[in-house]
């Protein structure tokens, strides 16, 4: 490989970052194998200590996409940070996208226990108040239509429970992407490939 | 040395050659690795990461022979997290001194 070769491979490898950071990466690059090249360094041995354009562009990826998922939080850009940084090594695979999953796995069940929790609620208030109406049509156990006032307490607290405990686990989501940050971080610090 | 141990310890090298002067990036990679055996491809990509971190700021300068060069400049915020890492890193190394030489007293 020579330093045109590496040069265009690291472009390549770098067509996630936006150009203008991309060509001041380049710029860096281009630099130094002229100034190497001036010390009297062939292409090839410049090459050699530099290591692979792969290598290189993984690690400029994992700070890109870092720092994307912290400025602009979104789900794609967390799930695209966490990827960059697994790529980065077999470490990663186990230390990162391990927890990564456990997080997921948990919002998901918190957050489908709120929605079912609020969906019952309103299912409740909803059925005893519209139960004059559908009475024919459908059937209520007897304790909830012994005591309609009570059902519909009943319901508007379950409502409410479910509400307040959805609205919990939006803030749990943020404090968890926030943490999740952090980790990546920590990651780009100390491990290299 | 372990590779997962040396991208810490680069950080502070950077730092600490920042500190008594201005470098251009071939200068850094050239002071480092002439002390430590590293892949230099780490380095360039660490000083955009620290730079963006606000530890460093950069300019160009004119150079005698060639095209101007990207110089790196320490920030206030830089020397602070140098004096850190310092610190953390003197400690660490007393540790395991330590522990290696069997604790006597």
């Amino acid at each position: 490989m020579n330093k045109d070769e590496f040069l265009k491979e690291l472009d390549i490898l770098l067509n996630n970052l936006p150009s203008d950071e991309k060509r001041e990466i380049l710029f860096d690059y281009e630099e130094h194998f002229s100034i190497g090249l001036k010390e009297g360094k062939t292409e090839e041995e410049i090459i050699e200590n530099l290591g692979s354009p792969k290598f290189i562009a993984k690690q400029y990826n994992a700070n890109y996409m870092v720092n994307q998922a912290e400025s602009n939080p979104s789900a794609s850009n967390i799930f695209r940070a966490v990827f960059a940084i697994i790529v980065l090594g077999f470490f990663n695979l186990v230390f990162v996208l391990g927890p990564f999953i456990g997080i997921i796995g948990l919002l998901i069940g918190l957050f489908g226990a709120s929605i079912g929790i609020t969906i019952a609620g309103i299912s409740l208030f909803g059925g005893i108040a519209t139960f004059s109406v559908f009475d024919p049509y459908i059937s209520l156990p007897i304790a909830l239509t012994s005591n309609a006032g009570g059902t519909i307490f009943l319901g508007i607290g379950l409502t409410s429970l479910g509400l307040i405990f959805f609205i919990g686990n939006c803030y749990l989501a943020k404090w968890l992407y926030i943490l999740t940050i952090k980790y990546l971080k920590f990651n780009l610090k100390i491990i290299g490939r | 040395m372990n590779i997962q141990f040396k991208k810490g310890v680069l950080e502070l090298c950077v730092l600490s050659i920042l500190t008594r002067k201005d470098c251009y990036g071939y200068e850094l990679v050239n002071d480092i690795s002439k002390n430590i055996a590293i892949s230099e491809g780490t380095i360039y990509p660490l000083l955009r990461r620290l730079t963006k971190e606000g530890l460093f700021s950069t300019y160009l300068k004119e150079s005698q022979e060639g095209p101007p060069r990207k110089y790196y400049r320490l920030t206030k915020r830089g020397q602070e997290v140098k004096d850190e890492l310092t610190n953390e890193w003197f400690a660490f190394v007393e540790g395991v001194n330590t522990i290696i030489r069997g604790n006597d007293e």
